[in-house]
């Protein structure tokens, strides 16, 4: 809401913006990151989903309207200004390696675990690795707004103690994670949702990635460091932090980098993830944002009629508010990912399911009644304005017809828009019966894919980091 | 090191602003690494002889008041922050006039550097909150050509806990607690707020309170109730109450002395902005007037009543000839009417306490107040659990 004041305030006209009180900090680093620090706001005492209406006129009578009344005609506070940071080459600390991770860690550079100290020559050997100078510009990341630079990728990819060969994966992931389509400034939100990382191409194996047993599990170098990778540059780069621009009510850990089997996709004739994004043919890195998600243990049966009934069952049951991206804000962004064992999508595929075919079947199984879709995202959350039946929306033309094909309240409908919305992926153990499913965060996150470009002189390179 | 610097919500430094200033006035030579440091939270320094380095830059830095600081490790941080009720990232507010948010981490970084002892903290806590109140008007008492600092007055439990001395010497030298409490609170606002000397703090003299003006109330000579009590706390409760003081008077004698002094010019300030100024009445005094039957309004009634100026000397006054005639407040044209002007609008607006030793030579103080709006603020001190309550000091 704060992004939308700032392009208001620009256009020159005044703002007022309700913060409920638990936002008050992050409204105020948001609008500092927005370059607009005296963007005025306007206090609503508590949190208005839990108030009465009586308590919520109550509070806004005695607090908030004078605030606005004060926001829309007083001049706004003039603060600001560049805010000075050190130099990309500056030397910040010398010290041993306690000291050092000491040193990070209380000026809030670091995780928590023990960093590679991003020496300037740890940070000149990941430069070799990418043809583009280290001053390159990627993008400009909200909140703090700061730039997002092939410096300082290196300078967090060493810390997160991923190898110099990582490189061109790290600068794709951060092109992804500025592209306005995945929505990055959303990260802070407070259902607090995590990213996956899906890496596609022939680096899975040149790197060494895990694409087999534990492929979700840390202890596997590549995939480990990666993953912590994207949220040390989420906190350094971005500026998410604990208790400030971060509001994710709970939270949890960033993900390891999930790797493809790809082995197993062309051998039933499967497109990857990256393809399925449009990036054909070659290394990609696909990143999407998930709510959650759980196992899916020991699929039994041998043909899609009986596989498929279980595995829609179980991405049903991890999806309820979510459902407003669905329909609400976003229409149809709303993205779960299913994720296979090879051995469950060979048995799928040996049926002559493809992964469009299975995506349709799966599109047809995940539906829940009409009234169960609605409480979701109305009587229960609140999550879309207005309460608005499915029947109403696709009668304003919002969304598909398929939410209404008939008035029964009881009829089945869809979880997503579109058969193809439901992402198929496959790893983990080969020849376990397992599946995963992951709920996902629509609009607040939504499915990126970038092309990994290796430097030129790639081939050489690499013989020389594995002759070391 | 914690730096001990002020930052806005915004991000920026105030000490940006400060070197600005301070290159603006010549007075680079007193702070001549004004804004130079990491733009960090924690600084390491190292040499052979850190606190000395510490030192040596905090001072040009212009951090320090003058006298030698405790350096603020991370580790005194932590004792000092453990005394406190409030989580370290907690927000008491914005410090003006250069709006460094003043959270509590930085709190007690300035408290460590002033020379706290961990127990100290949560009455430095109490009265940075009364110095953010907008009646303290901190903007105007930072950068006012007028000498007033904040007065602490400490009342409850904490105060005989945390040896806050009431009695001998209580405005002198010698006591860790009223030396340090008040001097946090300075470094507060000079680290915090911004309130350089010279660059945005226009004193033109100063005074000697401005490095520490902190006392306790002596509670429990006289029937009267304390201070806290009469402002509607109950006697286990402690409080701080932050007052502004343009000075400190010494008064001997008794009560036709204490009016003399603050029926003349030095009240002037006060009449004007209708301020609350403060006695110090002297323990023996106390007893005395107590043993009479007098109760504390009876001692503020007879202080309003006789401590009344000439209205030809206020005539004549400096400031008379230099404010408009509306300026002044309607009670004061009023009363210059009738000859005599008293120092406040009504008894309630002078704050007595009774403090410094027993002696037959009785000793009491006159701070008069300055500047707008009238003041007088309490803050109550929370004491960690374990001592909450308790009666006496280890």
């Amino acid at each position: 809401m704060l992004r939308a004041s700032a392009v208001v305030e620009r256009a020159g006209v005044p703002t007022a913006s309700l913060v409920c009180e638990g936002f008050r900090g992050q409204a105020a680093t948001t609008a500092t990151g927005l370059g607009l620090p005296g963007l005025p706001t306007a206090l609503v005492p508590g949190h208005v989903d839990v108030q009465t209406v009586d308590e919520l006129r109550r509070n806004l009578a005695a607090v908030t309207v004078d605030a606005v009344i004060r926001n829309l005609t007083e001049a706004p506070a003039r603060v600001g200004g560049d805010v000075v940071e050190p130099a990309p080459a500056d030397i910040v600390f010398e010290g041993n390696l306690d000291e050092v991770n000491r040193f990070f860690y209380e000026n809030d550079w670091s995780d928590g675990l023990p960093i590679v100290p991003p020496t300037p020559e740890r940070v000149a050997e990941f430069l070799r690795w990418s043809d583009r100078p280290g001053e390159t510009e990627l993008g400009v990341l909200l909140p703090d707004q700061r730039r997002a630079t092939v410096w300082n990728v290196a300078v967090n990819g060493v810390m997160a103690g991923c190898r110099p060969e990582y490189m061109p994966i790290l600068v794709a992931l951060v092109e992804a994670m500025a592209d306005p389509r995945y929505g990055v400034e959303h990260s802070g939100n407070t259902p607090g949702a995590e990213t996956l990382i899906i890496l596609n191409g022939p680096l899975i194996k040149e790197l060494g990635f895990n694409y087999e047993q534990g492929a979700l599990r840390d202890g596997i170098q590549a995939n480990t460091t990666i993953g912590r990778f994207w949220r040390l540059y989420l906190r350094n780069v971005a500026g998410f932090l604990h208790h400030r621009t971060d509001k994710g009510t709970f939270g949890n850990t960033w993900r390891v980098v999930l790797a493809e089997n790809e082995d197993a996709l062309r051998r039933i004739g499967w497109t990857t993830i990256a393809e399925d994004q449009g990036v054909p043919g070659g290394n990609a890195v696909t990143i999407s944002r998930y709510t959650g998600g759980g196992v899916i243990a020991s699929v039994f049966g041998n043909t899609p009629d009986q596989m498929l009934p279980y595995l829609a069952d179980s991405m049903l049951r991890k999806v309820g508010w979510e459902l407003m991206f669905t329909v609400g804000m976003g229409v149809g962004s709303q993205r779960p990912l299913l994720l296979l064992s090879p051995i469950l999508a060979e048995t799928l595929a040996k049926s002559g399911l493809d992964k469009a075919a299975l995506q349709q079947r799966l599109f047809e199984l995940c539906r829940i009644p009409a009234w169960q879709f609605e409480r979701y995202i109305g009587d229960w959350t609140n999550l879309v304005p207005g309460r608005p039946t499915l029947a109403s929306l696709v009668k304003a033309g919002l969304i598909p017809p398929v939410f209404a094909e008939s008035e029964d309240p009881e009829r089945l409908v869809p979880i997503v828009c579109r058969a193809e919305d439901l992402m198929v992926a496959v790893s983990g153990d080969p020849l376990r019966t397992n599946a995963y499913a992951f709920a996902h965060n629509g609009i607040l996150g939504y499915p990126t894919t970038k092309p990994i470009r290796l430097p030129a002189e790639w081939s050489r390179l690499l013989r020389e980091a594995r002759g070391r | 090191m914690l730096l001990p610097a002020g930052q806005r919500a915004s991000g920026e430094w105030i000490d940006d602003t400060l070197r600005a200033r301070v290159e603006e006035k010549g007075l680079l030579a007193r702070t001549p690494l004004a804004g130079e440091f990491p733009r960090q939270r924690v600084e390491v320094i190292r040499g052979a002889d850190p606190t000395a380095e510490v030192n040596r830059l905090y001072r040009l830095r212009g951090w320090t008041d003058g006298l030698p600081i405790v350096p603020p490790t991370l580790g005194r941080l932590d004792e000092m922050l453990a005394q406190g009720p409030l989580d370290r990232r907690a927000v008491l507010g914005e410090v003006e006039p250069l709006g460094g948010v003043a959270s509590v981490e930085k709190i007690a970084a300035n408290a460590v550097m002033a020379g706290c002892l961990p127990e100290h903290f949560p009455v430095v806590l109490a009265a940075v909150q009364a110095i953010l109140d907008p009646e303290f008007n901190l903007r105007g008492v930072q950068t006012t050509d007028e000498n007033v600092a904040p007065l602490l007055v400490v009342n409850g439990p904490a105060a005989r806990r945390l040896g806050i001395n009431a009695s001998w010497g209580a405005l002198g030298p010698g006591w860790t607690a009223n030396a340090t409490i008040g001097r946090a609170v300075r470094l507060v606002m000079n680290n915090v707020g911004g309130g350089w000397p010279g660059a945005v703090s226009f004193a033109g003299l100063g005074q000697p309170a401005r490095y520490s003006l902190c006392l306790a109330e002596r509670e429990g000579d006289t029937p009267w109730p304390s201070l806290h009590v009469e402002l509607g706390y109950r006697p286990e409760q402690s409080t701080v109450t932050v007052l502004r003081a343009e000075t400190v008077i010494n008064v001997t004698g008794g009560l036709d002395e204490l009016a003399s002094v603050i029926g003349s010019a030095a009240s002037l300030f006060g009449i004007l902005h209708s301020g609350k100024p403060t006695v110090i009445l002297s323990p023996f005094t106390a007893r005395r007037l107590a043993g009479d039957g007098w109760t504390r309004a009876d001692v503020r009634r007879e202080l309003y009543t006789r401590g009344r100026l000439p209205a030809e000397t206020w005539r004549r006054s400096w400031i008379h000839a230099t404010v408009r005639a509306t300026d002044w407040p309607d009670w004061a044209r009023a009363a210059a009417e009738s000859g005599f002007i008293p120092a406040v609008r009504e008894p309630d607006d002078l704050t007595l306490i009774v403090a410094g030793a027993d002696l037959p030579i009785p000793q009491h103080a006159y701070c008069p107040s300055w500047g707008h709006p009238p003041c007088r603020v309490t803050r109550e001190v929370v004491l960690p659990p374990a001592v909450r309550g308790t009666m006496t000091g280890p």
